[in-house]
């Protein structure tokens, strides 16, 4: 993939161009508004809006990451839902399957090469490290989600969040340290591996 | 655990200190248990955020125009045509402009000696529309009278209608009293044409111009959506 080219070719309105981007990018995004929503409908929903938005603006791209630009539009249409979501709390619903019965865990969602005990094992370590990325301060948790999931470097986030590359370490190590704290109360539903480098710790 | 300690201690998780702050911190490191310790969790911490599971979309999130609510650029050649319809604008108001102050200064500058220069023996009731018909009127009633005409309107038209009219018209009086009137009727078509600065076929010249060109690039970027949509709706 031509990336420049593709984007020059976007800032001059061709939507192929730009929905090339799209489709390269679409799995980050969403991810990241997953991480920092915890909720599917609502980080599809934002990301949707993110590729929206980013298309619009296009042209104000001037250089540098363009996935660091495209993160910043993910997270600004995500502290959109945030803020309307506390303007407007709403009870989320889980999944259901064809029984009506809530899914944990969707099955467009679950990995084939886990057995059903690893599975288990995986869903149980998603829901406590999602539990306690939704009690993060919204700034903590995306440079965390910026950082630590989608594996941006330091300079990229604070594009991506418009912050000082100061702020951004500062942010970055107490989100660690409280994910730490908070995940200490999960231990006995943490998978053995995190509990083998607690013992070591 | 002091907020600068667990900074260091984060950034040197990523390698993000520089030689010698990361030399000072290892040093500190192999002395300090409790540092070490929360170098530990915090590197724990990542590692479990990194086995986070990494999610398809579950849709495409590519866009249609229509939700992009996309207008297609606009030919290349539209601006052209722009540029065109104002400057064929520009000229055809100039022209129009110039035509009506030469007709409307004209009439101004004859106006005042007109009277005098005609005396008793002229006509009260005689038209004043056009000062350059009345003068070469008065260029076949009184030879002296040219030079006088010259002054006033500075043109050379007049001279040479009055010659022509010389050479069509009796000098006699009689033949002055009978074709006097149909002579200001008859000459002031011919004024009209010959006094514009500007001559009236390219005054429509410019009009047809700004008017095609206008037309053109209005319809073009029009054309152009058209076509793009069909070719996106296809698609």
């Amino acid at each position: 993939m031509d990336e420049p080219a593709l984007i020059h070719s976007a800032q001059g309105g061709d939507l192929e161009a730009f929905n090339t981007l799209v489709l390269h990018y679409q799995d980050a995004l969403f991810n990241t508004a997953l991480r920092i929503l915890g909720d599917e409908d609502l980080a599809a929903d934002a990301t949707q809006n993110a590729f929206l938005s980013a298309f619009k603006n296009v042209t104000s791209y001037r250089g540098g990451s363009f996935k660091a630009w495209l993160m910043r539009t993910v997270t600004n249409a995500c502290y959109d839902e945030l803020r309307r979501r506390k303007r407007h709390p709403t009870t989320p619903l889980e999944p259901e399957d064809q029984d009506g019965d809530e899914m944990d865990s969707p099955r467009w969602l679950a990995d084939p090469n886990l057995t059903p005990d690893q599975q288990a094992e995986a869903d149980e370590l998603e829901h406590a490290i999602q539990h306690c990325l939704d009690h993060l301060p919204d700034e903590f948790r995306s440079v965390v989600v910026l950082a630590d999931i989608q594996g941006l470097d330091y300079a990229e986030v604070a594009t991506a969040l418009h912050a000082p590359l100061g702020t951004i370490k500062s942010r970055l190590a107490r989100a660690r340290l409280r994910l730490r704290e908070c995940l200490q109360g999960f231990v006995e539903l943490l998978p053995a591996a995190f509990r083998l480098q607690e013992e070591r710790s | 655990m002091n907020p600068r300690d667990l900074e260091l201690l984060s950034a040197y998780l990523d390698g993000q200190l520089n030689p010698s702050d990361s030399a000072r911190l290892e040093v500190r490191l192999a002395a300090d248990e409790s540092l070490h310790s929360v170098l530990s969790d915090l590197r724990s911490t990542r590692g479990l955020l990194r086995q986070l599971p990494f999610r398809r979309a579950p849709r495409n999130f590519t866009l249609t125009p229509q939700m992009a609510r996309l207008k297609p650029p606009a030919p290349r050649t539209v601006p052209v045509f722009r540029f065109a319809t104002a400057l064929a604008a520009f000229l055809f108001v100039i022209s129009i402009a110039i035509n009506g102050l030469v007709s409307f200064s004209a009439p101004n500058l004859a106006s005042a000696p007109f009277p005098a220069a005609m005396g008793a023996g002229a006509p009260q009731s005689v038209p004043q529309e056009s000062a350059l018909a009345t003068l070469a009127m008065l260029a076949t009633q009184s030879p002296a009278l040219p030079p006088a005409a010259d002054n006033l309107t500075e043109t050379p038209a007049p001279r040479a209608m009055s010659a022509a009219l010389m050479d069509t018209e009796t000098p006699t009086p009689e033949a002055e009293s009978k074709s006097n009137a149909p002579q200001v009727q008859n000459s002031q078509p011919v004024n009209n044409q010959t006094s514009s600065p500007v001559p009236l076929d390219l005054e429509i010249l410019f009009g047809i111009l700004a008017f095609g060109f206008g037309l053109t690039a209005w319809i073009l970027p029009h054309a152009n959506e058209s076509n793009l949509r069909k070719k996106w709706n296809k698609k």
